[in-house]
């Protein structure tokens, strides 16, 4: 099965967005299908947490369509996208480290449990179903009731993909999840994208390191100075290449054959 | 990359079952209060403090910090301070006065309209705190010195004082009065008395009665507000909201947690505990002055951080403050058992803080993974 | 676990340290004295004074408690737990009738001799069922002063209420108006108890009420800021001024003029005739007939000297 046969989840097409007089994102157009992983790449301001933000709910986009599903969009905020299937795990944002995994995991949509007129939190369930989730992403929890401050980095952006896969996301975006890693770390971190990838969810992998985004990623595109310099399939794209787009750009005519013409 | 790579680190030690059940955020607060029992039983073991009257003593002020540490608990673990509470106190307490002797109104609807003016204060703190995002410190405090002002002009301006007398006589037959001034147990301590296991008035014309003649209301409200606000907090899903409003109030709102609500609840939380502590000690007094409850924020704030509440939010235990407001109490009327010097009190209790913080710091860091 | 184990062991070795330093243990009976102020009231200074040197003279154990804030309800608590630890006495004051005649009239009726000094009335010490009341009668004492003062022909005049949720002092401002014959009205501050925040209200009160004839001031802690505003705006010696209580610098004021009249509830006697009363009353069984006035003594220029040289310590 390959993944780009499939229709996109969502769609971005044409996007602008304006902060004032400063274009961040300028005619930007992006999809994303089903069971793949494409990497978004790009250097520091280049526009990828703009572009992001858009696609979860947070910015709105001053010109320009986002469809899901074949239907056009309108999130109002993160909410609502999140509702629709879209989740995003930030860097920094994703976890309380003082609270424990259990917690973490169910936050904002508890488990309730009756007990005559009173509603408890099922904590039972939630601790099974916490520690099923991490162990189906290859993490064995030594307590549902350790904090999370207690996990390692990739451990903590594991809870947060095994939350978003619980809660039914249709795009997982993860925000740079392996920029604060050791190479053990985030080669984890890579085999969990790997593993939620074959489930059939769409992975949109924001990063500027090559070498990450080459491990597990479908498709490529790369973000500079607002703008897309195209996309590229797997094994159609060196990561000398790559390397050089992110980098400014210069080369893109150069590079316009071996893109296959996305451009 | 094999799902082998993800397997238990085989760096972190297993911990003992012992050692699991030891570290929890009330442990600081347990080994405080075992030694300061500790203390006291070898300091003022025969000094009165133990026999009934001396319990009761210790244990109403102690109950009396414990209601408003629960509320500023929660409060703190939803990441906010309210340094309005003495304050409030003493407001709530002069607003039952001038309802119930001043305009002559039933005690019953005096209490609930006051319930309802703190909580609505409670609230507006709330609504100004997210509203603004000012830092609680800054806006309690004003309410701090606004409510307090008006508990000093408000019964100058009508009855020319600022203690208003009066209550008990008012308080006479009313239903709601006994919820808060009244005492419970009462044929269990005159079964004690004949006993002879309790003390009993030697004279004057209640010759024969026990002493001791039940448990004040204040004591289960404490109890009760412990048990609730314990329950709440870690059993349910408004509790979990309550740990991720405090512990980052961004993260939560990403995930849906109607943070500001939760938040706004919480002080209102806060203005009630406030409220209890005022009636009764009003039902009890029989009378309400303006500066009943001066400082008294402060003391709440301390009992919860002794019970090993984090300063900042998001981590903290209701029972640990209560186990403070043991300290506190304990502490405080203890010394005077033990014939310190009263101005030593305020040395003991920085003493008594300092090492509480350090010994819970260190604890929350194996807890939490903090560096 | 090591760093519990030593936080302990350091805290009970402090703890026992100032243990020590803090009994004062003699032979024979036990009396306890449980004001109302606040830690920072100095006039108490005094009253602990008395009651030290009353404990040294008759070999009986003495112990001071107050409520360190002032708060009224802490002091009803305080009450309890004296009464519960057993005393020979106790020695209180009357400052709420309402939140402490229920502990002391638990503490009588439990066994405990009680004397009622400072605040409260010989009827209400009575009603109690205390032994007997040592005292000032606020109330008349703030009316024989406003008399002094009527007769020195002042009409107006500025009360400086430094507790003003004291019942006590409220009554003294308005014996003090009712002596003079005038309304108290708005003639009664609430200063607070930060000297340089009474020294600017009264400033700001004098300022813009020019025409006031005389300025009352309640104790030490108003009094001391006091003269320090009228020395400022130039009323030192000018405006008629009176104090209750005594202390170092009302004193020093006296002598130069600034103060025509201290007067003198006598703390010391409050605190000392009841350890002497009670001490006899339980070792020989003897008790004055009737209350003790302490107070109110006008302390003026005249025959200042010995008043000046104990002023703060005994006087």
């Amino acid at each position: 099965m390959k993944p780009y046969d499939h229709n996109p989840v969502v769609e971005m097409r044409n996007i602008e967005k304006h902060f004032g007089p400063v274009i961040a994102l300028n005619d930007v157009s992006f999809d994303i299908r089903p069971g793949e992983c494409h990497c978004l790449l790009g250097d520091n301001g280049a526009g990828k947490s703009t572009f992001i933000k858009t696609m979860a709910g947070v910015h709105k986009p001053t010109k320009g369509e986002i469809l899901f599903e074949g239907r056009q969009m309108n999130f109002d905020s993160p909410r609502d996208a999140m509702e629709a299937g879209i989740a995003t795990v930030y860097q920094d944002l994703a976890m309380i480290p003082l609270m424990s995994v259990t917690r973490n995991f169910w936050m904002g949509r508890e488990p309730i449990k009756r007990v005559g007129p009173f509603k408890f939190m099922d904590f039972k369930t939630a601790n099974e179903v916490t520690m099923e989730e991490m162990r189906k992403l290859g993490i064995n929890l030594r307590s549902p009731d350790q904090a999370v401050g207690t996990l390692s980095g990739g451990e903590r952006q594991t809870v947060a993909i095994a939350r978003a896969v619980h809660f039914g996301a249709k795009v997982l975006i993860l925000d740079e999840p392996t920029s604060a890693l050791g190479v053990r770390q985030t080669a984890n971190v890579l085999s969990t994208i790997d593993k939620v990838r074959k489930t059939g969810i769409g992975i949109v992998f924001i990063t500027h390191n090559v070498r990450h985004a080459l491990a597990v990623g479908d498709r490529f595109t790369v973000l500079n100075r607002g703008k897309t310099l195209g996309t590229a399939q797997r094994g159609h794209i060196t990561p000398e290449e790559l390397q050089d787009m992110m980098a400014g750009g210069q080369e893109m005519v150069a590079l316009e054959g071996s893109l296959g013409g996305t451009v | 990359m094999s799902s082998t790579d993800a397997a238990v680190d085989e760096r972190i030690k297993e911990t003992s079952k012992l050692r699991k059940a030891l570290i929890r955020p009330e442990l600081g607060a347990i080994v405080g209060t075992i030694a300061v029992f500790a203390f006291f039983i070898i300091f003022a073991g025969d000094s009165g403090m133990f026999n009934a009257q001396g319990v009761l003593n210790w244990s109403t002020v102690s109950a009396q910090f414990m209601i408003i540490a629960v509320g500023a608990c929660m409060l703190m673990i939803a990441g906010e301070f309210d340094l309005s509470v003495g304050s409030m106190i003493g407001f709530a307490g002069m607003s039952i006065a001038l309802i119930s002797v001043t305009l002559q109104w039933p005690i019953w609807v005096a209490i609930l309209l006051t319930f309802a003016l703190c909580t609505a204060v409670g609230a507006l703190n709330g609504i100004i705190v997210v509203r603004t995002g000012l830092p609680s410190f800054i806006v309690t405090l004003a309410f701090l010195f606004i409510l307090r002002g008006f508990t000093i002009f408000f019964p100058q301006l009508i009855e020319r004082r600022t203690i208003i007398g009066g209550i008990s006589e008012r308080a006479e037959g009313d239903w709601l009065a006994p919820l808060f001034g009244g005492k419970i147990g009462n044929g269990l301590f005159n079964w004690l008395a004949e006993m002879e296991l309790i003390g009993v008035f030697t004279r004057g014309n209640r010759m024969g009665e026990p002493i001791v003649d039940g448990i004040p209301m204040l004591i289960v409200w404490a109890i009760g507000l412990m048990i609730v606000a314990h329950i709440v907090l870690t059993r349910t899903q408004f509790g979990n909201w309550i740990f991720a409003s405090g512990g980052d109030a961004q993260a939560a709102r990403y995930v849906g947690v109607p943070v500001n609500r939760v938040k706004i609840q919480m002080f209102m939380f806060t203005a009630f505990c406030a409220c209890v502590f005022a009636t009764c000690q009003v039902m009890e007094f029989g009378s309400a002055g303006a500066d009943r409850g001066l400082l008294k924020e402060f003391e709440a704030i301390i009992a919860v951080v002794i019970g090993g509440a984090l300063l900042t939010g998001g981590y903290g235990s209701v029972v640990g403050a209560a186990l403070g407001a043991l300290i506190f109490g304990v502490v405080q009327q203890g010394l005077f058992f033990a014939g310190v010097e009263s101005s030593l009190f305020r040395v003991f209790l920085g003493v008594i803080l300092l090492f509480a913080v350090i010994l819970n710091t260190y604890i929350r860091r194996i807890i939490t993974g903090e560096r | 676990m090591k760093t519990t184990i030593k936080t302990l062991a350091v805290s009970a070795v402090a703890a026992t340290a100032l243990l020590g330093a803090g009994t004062a243990m003699a032979e024979g009976e036990r009396y306890v004295l449980v004001s109302h102020a606040p830690d920072s009231d100095s006039w108490w200074n005094t009253i602990k004074n008395g009651l030290a040197l009353a404990g040294e003279q008759m070999d009986v154990t003495v112990e001071y408690r107050n409520p360190p804030t002032g708060d009224l309800a802490d002091m009803a608590r305080i009450i309890e737990q004296a009464a519960a630890s057993g005393p020979n006495g106790i020695i209180t004051t009357l400052a709420d009738p309402d939140v402490l005649s229920g502990p002391i009239r638990a503490a009588v009726e439990s066994g405990i001799d009680v004397i009622i000094i400072n605040s409260g009335t010989p009827d209400a010490a009575r009603g109690l069922g205390a032994l007997m009341y040592v005292g000032q009668p606020e109330y008349d004492a703030g009316f024989a002063a406003g008399q002094r003062a009527a007769g020195d022909g002042v009409s107006s005049f500025l009360c400086v209420n430094h507790y003003i949720s004291s019942p006590s002092s409220t009554e003294r401002c308005q014996g003090f108006a009712d002596g003079l014959g005038v309304d108290l009205g708005n003639q009664m501050i609430d200063s607070g108890q930060d000297p340089s925040e009474i020294q600017n209200r009264v400033t700001a009160y004098l300022n813009a009420n020019p025409d006031t004839d005389a300025v009352l001031t309640l104790g030490p802690t108003s009094a001391d800021p006091t003269i320090l505003a009228l020395e400022q705006i130039g009323l030192a010696g000018e405006i008629y001024f009176g104090t209750f209580d005594l202390g170092g610098d009302i004193v020093n004021a006296i002598r130069d003029g600034v103060i025509q009249w201290g007067i003198d509830q006598q703390p010391f006697l409050q605190a000392y005739l009841p350890v002497v009363v009670m001490t006899n009353y339980h070792r020989y069984g003897v008790l004055p007939g009737n209350n003790i006035n302490s107070g109110p003594g006008f302390v003026t220029a005249d025959a200042l000297d010995l008043v000046a040289e104990l002023a703060g310590e005994y006087r």
